[in-house]
């Protein structure tokens, strides 16, 4: 242990005054001296009075003495030397999906978290502690927030480069770094403390999962992609429950080291909601990879209004082939107000813009004023990357007559040659949450019921007017691959490093003293 | 221990001697006076001799000296007195321990003084005078021996004065006559057992202390440093009016425990309160004289 050192030694000249206090310490000289020989009878009449003959008083003097040094040394500063070490911590958590698998009867995040908590509560107070959590993405926690950390982890995402993390915070001065982990992460870090709190064991995951969607009809065709982690052949199921007609569990035999696909035929519910696959292998230490769940948007109404010219069998054909197409049915009269989606044949009809789905051929609004024939129009051109219009052949098509100003405002797919030669739309497509098609022509006026790709326009008019709701969203898969192999060894911790600490100033305690030396002063005589 | 001088003052000079001669002259003529040789020689007693009467029992007398027959008359103890013949002189036990030297003028001088004056009476109406102080026991005899008596109690200097053993030399060498003890008394306990090896052998004391003002009052005030000549401890002691009165009221405790230890042993105390340094009248030391008779 080293010895004490004074801050400032040159306020040691302060104890000059020791003298000067002696000197005021002794007491006054008698300028009178006289033989007597009743000198025990004064001191009885002077002990009866209580008196004290005035002298030197030794121990007052020396609590004074004490007072005096224990105040000078108090301004000197003197203080204890620190011992070197790192007066810093860094502790890095490990919260990649990986975590959340089984050690025993708990999971390695929990386990993780109790080493924090019992290794923290061993840290020396001066030591500034920073965790930092690694998984997915990187959160710190900083002074108290960090020393009192006890929220439980939630593994989530790949795994973090802990030895690049490590590095980082490795790289400030007198920072020493405590990496806890599960070790399947390698290569684990070299130069800090490691905790290892997981364990080894097999594990299978759902590796992707495709989804085969033949909206809006209810059938539905799952491909999953099933990866085992295991040295041997292992027997399952896949389990498939919630926006569904019944079906499964499906019975899987996984390989080693493969990838394999499982095909699930199921039947949506029209209601839609939440589909649950779940893979159920015994044994499996990490359940977090064998769950998914697809959001599965309700079925749309496949009922079809007929509006306008009902007469023509052209319409009457376009809207039946429709309705076989999707699935859905015709209705008219009292259940107009039913209906999915509108066929209108000219007219006049009110298609509120984004409110409507339909598909309308020389439909005018009520408000618009009375159109000009535009007769025998060229089609000179057609959006070919619209995802309308793309992959159609429209060359073929003529129009006996279309009318000018009926469309509404949006995406022009189809154009005609305009008397000067300028284009003009003949085709529009009305943007919104619900979106509808506008020709500038009736049916019945152009050829293009007679045009192969009239069926796959009404189809794409359909289903696009649903626009994007009736997507399935890819299903995120809560583990990355790279965190389902779990079979790594696990490896040789290393403590932590002796921390440092700060230099321990005594300057209270001289002060102290020297309050308690007058103290005790006061009750001295 | 320090060794104190000393006073420098002569204590016999010619004022005294002169006084000394008429206080002398004048022993012949007062009243009783020639009574006073045939009165010594009866109160000279000793273990043998004539008896001369009874006197009561106190407490260290001579067992030997009970009288059994006039108990068993009376119940009640005496002492049987004798006289004997050969022995009239008067022992002189002088206290020489620095102690003496306290006072303004010194107690020490007045108590030569008083010695000389009570030894020039023995010489003149005895016929010896033994003088104890200092470690020396020196007799004189006859009217002849005034002047070596003065000029040895001159040369006395302060010496550690032990009251006991000082009574114990003194009857060591025999019938001490009558004791005249002068000494400011102021261990009152030694004072006792010292009277008490006295007693024991029969002896006759006369308590002499030669009184100086620091007896009676306490004339000092302020801020004084005391010290007892005796032991050399000194202590720094600020006298006010408080602490006079109280160091009066010790005083009076002290003179009482004195009178207490002779009066335990039946032995009278004379105080006489010195005069002034140079205070040579002949009322102001006759009274020793008047006193020595009594």
């Amino acid at each position: 242990m080293e010895p004490p050192f004074l801050t400032a030694p040159e306020r040691l000249w302060w104890l000059i005054l020791l003298p000067v206090l002696y000197w005021l310490a002794l007491p006054p000289r008698p300028r009178r001296e006289t033989l007597t020989a009743h000198l025990p009878q004064w001191l009885a009449a002077a002990a009866r009075l209580r008196r004290r003959p005035p002298r030197f008083r030794r121990w007052r003097f020396l609590l004074l003495v004490l007072a005096v040094v224990g105040a000078v040394l108090a301004a000197t500063g003197p203080s204890l030397p620190g011992t070197v070490g790192p007066s810093r911590l860094c502790v890095v958590v490990d919260s990649s999906a990986s975590m959340a698998h089984r050690v025993g009867d708990r999971t390695a995040a929990d386990a993780a978290i109790a080493a924090l908590r019992t290794g923290l509560m061993n840290v020396p107070p001066h030591v500034e502690i920073v965790v930092v959590i690694a998984g997915g993405g990187v959160a710190r926690r900083h002074g108290a927030a960090a020393r009192a950390f006890a929220d439980p982890l939630q593994p989530a995402g790949a795994a973090v480069d802990l030895a690049a993390v490590v590095a980082a915070a490795g790289s400030e001065p007198d920072t020493a770094v405590w990496t806890i982990t599960d070790g399947q992460s390698p290569p684990l870090p070299e130069a800090s403390a490691l905790t290892l709190c997981g364990a080894s064991g097999d594990n299978a995951a759902i590796a992707a999962v495709e989804v085969v969607d033949a909206w809006p009809l209810p059938e539905l065709r799952l491909r999953v992609q099933l990866q085992s982690r295991s040295r041997a052949p292992w027997r399952g199921q896949l389990q498939a429950q919630g926006a569904i007609d019944a079906a499964g569990p499906f019975a899987v035999v996984l390989q080693p080291e493969e990838r394999q696909v499982a095909e699930l035929p199921l039947r949506r519910t029209a209601a839609g909601g939440a589909l649950t696959l779940e893979l159920q292998m015994p044994g499996d230490v990490l359940p977090l990879d064998d769950r998914v769940v697809l959001a599965l948007p309700p079925l749309p109404l496949p009922t079809i209004a007929v509006l306008g010219d009902r007469t023509s069998p052209i319409v009457r054909t376009a809207v039946a082939v429709l309705a076989d197409e999707v699935g859905g049915k015709v209705i008219e009269g009292d259940e107009l107000s039913r209906a999915g989606f509108l066929f209108v044949e000219g007219g006049v009809a009110e298609l509120p813009p984004g409110a409507t789905r339909a598909i309308a051929f020389g439909c005018r609004s009520p408000a618009a004023p009375l159109p000009e024939v535009w007769p025998s129009p060229t089609i000179v051109d057609w959006d070919r990357q619209s995802p309308w219009t793309a992959g159609l052949d429209l060359s073929e098509l003529e129009v006996a007559h279309a009318l000018h100003g009926i469309l509404p405002a949006g995406e022009p797919l189809l154009w005609g040659g305009g008397p000067g030669g300028e284009r003009v739309p003949l085709l529009v497509a009305v943007p919104g949450e619900r979106r509808a098609l506008h020709f500038a022509f009736r049916l019945q006026d152009s050829n293009l019921a007679l045009l192969p790709a009239f069926p796959q326009l009404l189809r794409r008019a359909f289903l696009g007017s649903f626009g994007a709701a009736h997507r399935i969203p890819a299903p995120q898969l809560p583990v990355p691959g790279t965190e389902s192999d779990l079979r790594a060894l696990p490896a040789v911790g290393r403590p932590l490093p002796a921390f440092g600490s700060p230099a321990r100033d005594l300057g209270a305690y001289c002060l102290l003293a020297a309050l308690l030396a007058l103290a005790i002063r006061a009750y001295v005589r | 221990m320090k060794v104190w001088p000393r006073p420098p003052e002569e204590p016999f000079p010619p004022p005294f001697q002169a006084m000394l001669t008429a206080i002398l002259a004048r022993a012949a003529r007062v009243q009783g006076g020639r009574t006073e040789v045939a009165r010594a020689r009866q109160r000279a007693l000793s273990q043998s001799g004539t008896f001369v009467g009874h006197r009561a029992y106190a407490p260290g007398d001579d067992l030997r000296r009970l009288d059994w027959h006039a108990f068993a008359r009376t119940g009640q103890l005496f002492l049987k007195l004798l006289e004997e013949e050969e022995r009239r002189q008067t022992t002189l036990l002088l206290d020489t321990s620095a102690s003496m030297l306290a006072g303004e003028p010194a107690r020490w001088t007045g108590t030569l003084r008083l010695a000389a004056i009570l030894g020039g009476l023995a010489l003149r109406h005895l016929d010896g005078v033994r003088v104890v102080a200092g470690g020396t026991d020196v007799a004189f005899a006859g009217s002849a021996g005034l002047s070596p008596m003065l000029q040895h109690l001159r040369v006395l200097a302060p010496r550690p004065f032990d009251p006991v053993a000082a009574a114990q030399s003194v009857v060591a060498r025999g019938a001490p006559g009558r004791i005249a003890w002068l000494s400011d008394f102021a261990d009152p306990a030694a004072v006792e057992r010292a009277l008490a090896v006295l007693r024991r052998c029969s002896a006759r004391v006369v308590g002499w202390q030669p009184m100086i003002a620091e007896d009676l009052d306490v004339p000092l005030r302020g801020w004084l440093r005391l010290v007892d000549p005796e032991t050399g401890v000194a202590e720094s002691i600020a006298v006010d009016a408080e602490l006079a009165a109280a160091m009066r009221e010790e005083l009076v405790r002290l003179r009482r425990r004195q009178d207490r230890a002779f009066v335990s042993f039946g032995y009278p105390l004379q105080r006489f309160p010195l005069p002034a340094a140079t205070d040579f009248g002949l009322a102001s030391w006759l009274e020793a004289a008047w006193s020595r008779r009594s």
